[in-house]
Order: structure tokens, then C-alpha cells, then sequence
């Protein structure tokens, strides 16, 4: 089955997605990275107003055998978490764009965004 | 060195992600570990396990060098059946677990992964020392081992052999045609379902079969096993993991496996045993099933009123019953049925309580 690799998202190298909305940005992991995980059964996110740097935690994703730290593409301030992933982590398989998005920061520096990819230099890798 | 199993190419176009473990290259997943582990429970899996070893035990003194050098005493494992063991250091600590088959006048022992080597040098020193006419000799590259499990297991091997598989007894072994191989079988697994092993030589006998299998258990969407749901499927059932559960030395008393020491024979370690036995006081492996959310995992501190009473040895989630379980030594007084300790993952604690073995029940299937 072919991965899907949304439009009109940035992307990383290391398989994170970002949608950028004003100042905030709704990060999740894309197809590919789901795919590779296959199984996601826990995730823990990060406390509400947390301040996190670039390259820090942002949150741990299992699966059945292992434990993946998806470190954050950006600097900002967490205003929202998908609560539903603590009683359903699956749906970050089912719907990783959508309903399994991750988390939600306030951009702090939007110059950051500058060294994200597009959906076509994704795709490319 | 990293070895690959001889189905290495056959795994590879079934899709298989690969994994080291133990110096081979094996398949830790084909769909996912999740879907593996519910297909055994439910219906019947196959796995490539030529990661363990063989070492065939030849000469008129071998069974005495397998009661010296296992806590069974191998007079009482007449031709024919099979017993699950364990080799141990004189301090009493176990070198490895193991299966013995006894097939007409030989018996070939099963070492886990990486300790063929390590075992039959043993042998054959203790079989010096003890001037017993006996031979250890590692075939662990002349064989492929193949093992089929789960509730279907039976009636999917039986299209392909003649030989009426309800004669095959709980850990009984015996020579067999499966699809025109030649090679041993054994009533034996690691799963806790109904299963069967395979030892075959040579090893390029085992990719025919390793097919026709799939083909033969089709109607009950037989599906290949990747190594992820082995570990799952064994620690659901308590079942130990040498390099886990006797990681820095351990005794069978301390693994939970005194069922298996026959008292009424010498061997070494025995002495060592008894005096463990005597003290009484010693860790012993628990069994812990989360009640908070979280996935314990293999080093992680098991707390009691925040001070540490030890660490876990295997950890997962459990696919039957999707919560946390663990396996990790305490002692006496904190493995209580129902005594509720903490497990820290990633600093935080996750409360989990202590039950008796096995997580999951022999009917869990039927009831899901």
C-alpha cells in the first residue's frame, strides 16, 4: 500500500508532520513513520504550557516493542494535546494526518519554519 | 559475526523486518506483532527458530551426563519424550535452559541462542572430569527448527504427514515424515498453546516445508511469526527468556522453576540449591500486571513507598489483555498475590499488582 504524503504540510526529516495555522502549529508523524511502527499502543504526551526547544522531547510514541521519542521540529508552547490518544493510540495508525495528530504548539520563532520540508521534498527522500 | 537463518530469503518475500538477536539476523515482524500474536492465540502461526541451537549427546554414558549436567535425572525420560531442564555452574546459578529430546540411543539438547557453544564446551569438560564415555557435538548449522502453534496447529500439520499426530504426547518426540522431510518432532513450544517443533536436516529441506506449511494451514489463514510475538506471546505466559530472567546469575529456585529439579539424583548445582533452599529468603521471579497506563519495560525499577525492590527482567504490553505486564525478582514479602508496587517508566511511576502466572489464561481464545 502506497504512503501517503499529505499537501499542504511540512514536513521533517525524521518523519514528523506540522500544519501550520497563524501562530500555532499541529504536529503528528506521518503515514511512513506509522507504517513503520506499525502498532502504536501508548503515548505520552507532554503537560499542557510546557515550554519546549527545538530538538527537545516532545512526546514518546510505543508500540508493542518499541519506545520512539519524537523530538519537537520546532520551539513553541504545547496549547493542546490530542487527549484521545491515551485511551486510543491506534488511531494514530488508522488516521496519522488527521484524528491522530500529536500536539499542538504556539510557534515561537517562525524562522524555524524556514528549514522545514514541503510535501514534495518529502516525498523526494 | 551476524548469522542469517537459511529462510532468510523466504522471510525477505514475505515481507519480514529483520532484527538481531543473539548474532542472527531473524524476522522480528511480517504484518505485526499485534496481528502475529492474536493469530497464534486464535488460530495457528509458524515460526522459524533456527536462531536456538542443536547439540546432539552420543556415547553409552549419555544419559549420565545429561543427570550430572541438568537438574533432571534422564533415567526417567525414557525414549521417545522430551523434558524442559536447566545447566548449572556449580554456585547453583543456570547457564542455560534447555529442551532434551530422547530419540532411540541419542539425545539432542536445544541451547538457546548464542550458547551452543558455551554448552557443549560444558559438556564435554564435565563428561572429561567425570570420566563418562559421552560426547557433545553442536550441529546448531546442520539444522533448521521450525515450530507450528496455536489451536490449529495439529490439523494443519496433519495434512501433511501420515503419521496420526494424536500419538504424539505432550513433550513427546519421535522421528516423522511431514511433506516427504524426514525429521523430529517434538509436542513442545513457547507460546502456551497447542504446538509442534520441527528439527530438520538439511537445512535446504526446510524451505519446501517451510511453505507447504503456510499452504497446508491457508484454510485457517495461517500466517509467519516473527520474533516480536514470540517474546509476547511467551511472557503472557510467564514463560522465561534466558538472556532476561537470568541476567547476572540465577538460580532455578529464584526463576520459579524448582517444578522442574528432580531432588532424587546427583547433578551439579544441587548442593548450591540446597542451601539456597535452606535460607529460604531468596528473590524470587513476579509477576505484575499494570493497573495504571504505561509499558514496562526490561530495566526498569520496581519501587515499593518510593524505595527501590528491584528491576524488571521482561516487559510488554500485552496484546490479550492490552495493559502492561512485567516479570522482575523481589523478595518474599513484596510478591504477595495482589501487593501493589510501582514501576518507573521514563521517571514516572506506574502502579502495578502482583498475580499469579500465568497473565493469560490456556482458554483465553475462547472467551475472545
Amino acid at each position: 500500500m502506497a504512503e501517503e504524503v499529505r499537501e499542504g504540510l511540512r514536513y521533517t526529516e525524521t518523519h514528523e508532520w506540522l500544519k501550520i495555522q497563524g501562530d500555532t502549529a499541529i504536529i503528528g508523524i506521518t503515514d511512513h513513520a506509522q507504517a513503520e511502527l506499525t502498532d502504536i499502543v501508548f503515548v505520552e504526551l507532554p503537560e499542557g504550557g510546557k515550554e519546549i526547544k527545538k530538538g527537545e522531547e516532545l512526546c514518546v510514541v510505543e508500540s508493542v516493542k518499541s519506545v520512539s521519542e519524537i523530538y519537537s521540529p520546532i520551539s513553541g508552547k504545547v496549547v493542546d494535546v490530542n487527549k484521545k490518544l491515551d485511551d486510543s493510540p491506534e488511531i494514530i495508525n488508522e488516521s496519522p494526518y488527521d484524528d491522530g495528530w500529536l500536539v499542538e504548539l504556539e510557534i515561537k520563532d517562525k524562522s524555524e519554519l524556514d528549514g522545514l520540508l514541503d510535501a514534495e521534498s518529502y516525498r523526494k527522500m | 559475526m551476524v548469522s542469517k537463518s537459511p529462510l532468510y530469503n523466504i522471510h525477505k518475500d514475505l515481507g519480514a523486518k529483520f532484527t538481531e538477536f543473539a548474532g542472527f539476523e531473524m524476522p522480528i515482524q511480517f504484518s505485526s506483532i499485534k496481528d502475529e500474536h492474536l493469530t497464534v492465540r486464535r488460530s495457528v502461526g509458524l515460526f522459524d527458530v533456527s536462531h536456538m541451537s542443536n547439540v546432539w549427546i552420543t556415547g553409552k554414558d549419555a544419559e549420565k551426563l545429561i543427570s550430572l549436567t541438568t537438574v533432571e535425572d534422564a533415567k526417567k525420560i525414557g525414549d521417545g519424550k522430551s523434558q524442559y531442564t536447566a545447566i548449572l555452574r556449580e554456585d547453583g546459578t543456570v547457564i542455560d535452559d534447555t529442551i532434551f529430546m530422547h530419540v532411540g540411543e541419542k539425545y539432542m539438547i536445544i541451547p538457546n541462542a548464542g550458547m551452543s557453544t558455551t554448552v557443549t564446551k560444558w559438556l564435554n569438560d564435565k563428561a572429561k572430569e567425570h570420566n563418562l564415555d559421552a560426547k557433545a557435538e553442536d550441529v546448531s548449522r546442520d539444522f533448521v527448527i521450525l515450530a507450528i502453534q496455536g489451536p490449529k496447529s495439529r490439523e494443519t500439520l496433519q495434512k501433511l504427514t501420515d503419521t496420526d499426530l494424536m500419538t504424539v504426547k505432550f513433550f513427546g518426540c519421535q522421528y516423522i515424515d511431514v511433506a516427504d522431510v524426514h525429521c523430529i518432532i517434538s509436542h513442545t513450544g513457547y507460546t502456551g498453546e497447542l504446538g509442534f517443533e520441527l528439527q530438520i536436516t538439511p537445512t535446504k529441506e526446510a524451505e519446501k516445508l517451510f511453505l507447504k506449511l503456510l499452504d497446508a494451514g491457508k484454510e485457517f489463514n495461517i500466517k509467519p511469526i516473527g520474533l516480536g510475538a514470540r517474546d509476547t506471546l511467551r511472557l503472557e505466559k510467564c514463560f522465561i527468556l534466558a538472556g532476561n530472567e537470568f541476567e547476572g546469575g540465577r538460580t532455578p529456585l529464584e526463576a520459579i522453576m524448582s517444578w522442574t529439579i528432580n531432588w532424587d539424583h546427583e547433578f551439579i548445582g544441587k548442593d548450591a540449591l540446597l542451601k539456597q533452599k535452606e535460607r529460604g529468603d531468596y528473590e524470587r521471579l513476579t509477576c505484575l500486571e499494570c493497573i495504571d497506563k504505561g509499558i514496562p519495560r526490561h530495566g526498569c525499577e520496581m519501587e515499593k513507598d518510593g524505595e527501590k525492590v528491584g528491576v524488571v527482567a521482561s516487559g510488554t504490553l500485552s496484546p490479550c489483555l492490552n495493559t502492561g505486564i512485567a516479570m522482575g525478582y523481589l523478595r518474599p514479602d513484596y510478591r504477595e498475590k495482589g501487593n501493589i508496587l510501582e514501576i518507573m517508566v521514563r521517571g514516572k511511576p506506574v502502579k502495578a499488582k502482583v498475580v499469579k502466572p500465568p497473565f493469560v489464561p490456556k482458554d483465553w481464545a475462547q472467551q475472545h
